[in-house]
């Protein structure tokens, strides 16, 4: 049987695979799986590899996940308080940009790689890597620094910013998150990082007209990606519609691999990357809290015939809550394998 | 004369551009168009465009619907102490965002948009408890309670909508007071306002103006 890292070098490279490669990111289910609470869950870099590559075992999917929860990063940058819930992600519970002129007082760190906010990520990687390297890709998840400040200011508070300005402290904002951003891609790839999900809802038209897109989003991108380059980075935009960029943003920036969002278009969107990279469909996973078996495999199936003709296709998952019951996951993956499957000549 | 205001209006508007809005605004009045005219007749229905924009699926951004709120209520702020008489209220609603959630960006576009048709709103804020909302509810005489969540917990969670609408019920509210809903577990769920007891929802900010002044024209009746 082939490895999750084999899948996904021959979706990439177009060579024959048993199946599509399937990505899927069980994250708060961690602490479900090792009987904990999330917050004794998410304390320790040990728990959270071993409930990943427990959980990667159970089902069988292809990738394995170095992310706790997004609001982390925002602790790398000062905020020392996360709001714990018992059936959710952590929201960042202290913004650390109160008022403009705690920009200036904001601090990159020197070296993410040492610093005690990334610890037990890092443990995390490093077992991973040690447990399943080279065969399962092991994936990391960085916020764009056109979209960090919001984890810093709130969205409402940012979008303001954004629009409004005042102009030379938003772009005295955005430097230092492009500048935290290249050093935490580099950490990240020197822990061993294989796959770099590169988040960025202002990479969408659904979240800015275009015309900023193209004057502000993708200078900002062309910053956070030029020094590293674009091996492993996979493009994002969380649950935001993205096709109508995609060409722009592959002669643009050179990135590969398209994750899409649950309400674009499949086959539209594989038709734009046009063979030049990878496109990830994705289910709408909110539903599986309340679809039925046979409602599951259906979408399953639309999404998996819209974008698995050709090749270079993968199949994946979105937010997955909490609360889906273990069934439904098992039912989605059961039939992403199934309908994902190669015929062998 | 109106027309080319409008015309003007909706495209800084559609561009995002605030100065020139308030630049088209402030001319207009100084053509002699009147502060009533200004808000009824150039930003309503500015916002109404939008919301067909929005239908049509014309690819309105979340960053279009922020300014044209925040344009809205800025226009509105600065217009109504110059209306020859004390506009009329619609009624008055209480908005915040979910127990456990923190995100305000949506509740923010929804209070402009409420504020420009002239509907009364209480922001209660970030994270509100249920009980919260229902006790400002009855403290502001407000027919409608509105629930931001961004997150699949906060909108499910039985700290959210459900408990504000058992609370209701228990208080024998449910005639007075409706409940609307948003936020992203929403969009990627369309049913699930009626799992968690909301009377409706809205796909978006701009939209919400819509479905709020519908619900407290429900509980006129």
């Amino acid at each position: 049987m082939m490895t999750g890292m084999e899948r996904l070098s021959a979706a990439i490279n177009g060579t024959l695979a048993d199946r599509i490669p399937v990505f899927c990111n069980l994250l708060d289910q961690g602490a479900k799986e090792l009987g904990l609470s999330l917050e004794e869950y998410y304390s320790s870099g040990e728990h959270v590899a071993e409930a990943q590559l427990k959980m990667r075992a159970k089902y069988g999917y292809d990738c394995l996940w170095s992310l706790f929860y997004v609001g982390k990063e925002a602790e790398l940058l000062g905020c020392g308080k996360m709001i714990y819930a018992k059936d959710g992600p952590p929201n960042v519970g202290e913004m650390i940009i109160r008022k403009y002129d705690d920009i200036a007082r904001l601090k990159v760190p020197d070296d993410i790689s040492s610093h005690p906010a990334f610890a037990e990520e890092l443990k995390c990687l490093r077992i991973l890597k040690a447990e399943a390297g080279g065969k399962y890709p092991v994936c990391a998840y960085l916020t764009a620094s056109m979209t960090m400040p919001a984890l810093l200011m709130g969205m409402e508070k940012w979008m303001q910013m954004l629009m409004m300005g005042p102009h030379d402290l938003r772009d005295e904002l955005l430097a230092k998150c492009s500048d935290f951003f290249r050093k935490q891609i580099a950490a990240y790839r020197a822990a061993g990082a294989d796959v770099l999900v590169y988040s960025n809802p202002f990479g969408s038209t659904d979240f800015i007209p275009r015309k900023f897109f193209n004057d502000l989003s993708l200078l900002w991108m062309e910053r956070d990606l030029g020094p590293g380059g674009t091996a492993g980075v996979v493009y994002y935009c969380g649950s935001a519609r993205f096709n109508n960029v995609i060409d722009t943003v592959i002669r643009r920036l050179g990135i590969g691999v398209f994750y899409l969002s649950p309400m674009d278009d499949v086959a539209e969107g594989k038709r734009l990357v046009a063979g030049r990279g990878l496109t990830c469909g994705v289910i709408n996973d909110i539903m599986l809290l309340e679809w039925s078996r046979e409602e599951i495999r259906t979408e399953v199936k639309r999404i998996i015939e819209a974008g698995k003709p050709g090749g270079k296709f993968l199949f994946g998952t979105l937010v997955m809550p909490y609360n889906i019951p273990e069934e439904n996951i098992r039912t989605m993956l059961e039939a992403a394998y199934e309908y994902g499957r190669f015929d062998t000549p | 004369m109106l027309d080319q205001v409008m015309n003007q209006y909706n495209e800084a508007i559609m561009d995002t551009d605030r100065d020139r809005a308030l630049t088209v605004v402030r001319d207009a009045l100084d053509q002699g168009i009147s502060p009533e005219e200004v808000v009824f007749r150039i930003v309503v229905p500015a916002i109404e465009l939008m919301m067909r924009s929005i239908g049509e699926n014309q690819g309105v951004s979340l960053a279009q619907h922020f300014m044209a709120a925040q344009i809205a209520s800025e226009v509105v702020d600065e217009m109504v102490p110059r209306f020859r008489k004390a506009p009329e209220i619609i009624g008055r609603v209480v908005i915040g965002t979910s127990h456990g959630d923190f995100h305000g960006l949506g509740k923010r576009i929804v209070s402009g948009c409420l504020k420009a048709m002239m509907i009364e709103v209480s922001d209660l804020g970030l994270n509100v408890a249920p009980e919260r909302f229902v006790d400002e509810a009855l403290a502001h005489d407000a027919r409608v309670i509105a629930i931001s969540s961004m997150m699949v917990h906060t909108a499910r969670g039985e700290n959210g909508c459900s408990r504000v609408r058992q609370i209701l019920k228990e208080r024998g509210l449910e005639k007075l007071i409706r409940i609307a809903v948003g936020g992203a577990p929403y969009r990627f769920d369309p049913e699930l306002y009626r799992t968690v007891g909301a009377d409706a929802w809205a796909e978006n900010g701009i939209e919400a103006g819509k479905v709020i002044s519908n619900l407290i024209r429900e509980v006129r009746k």
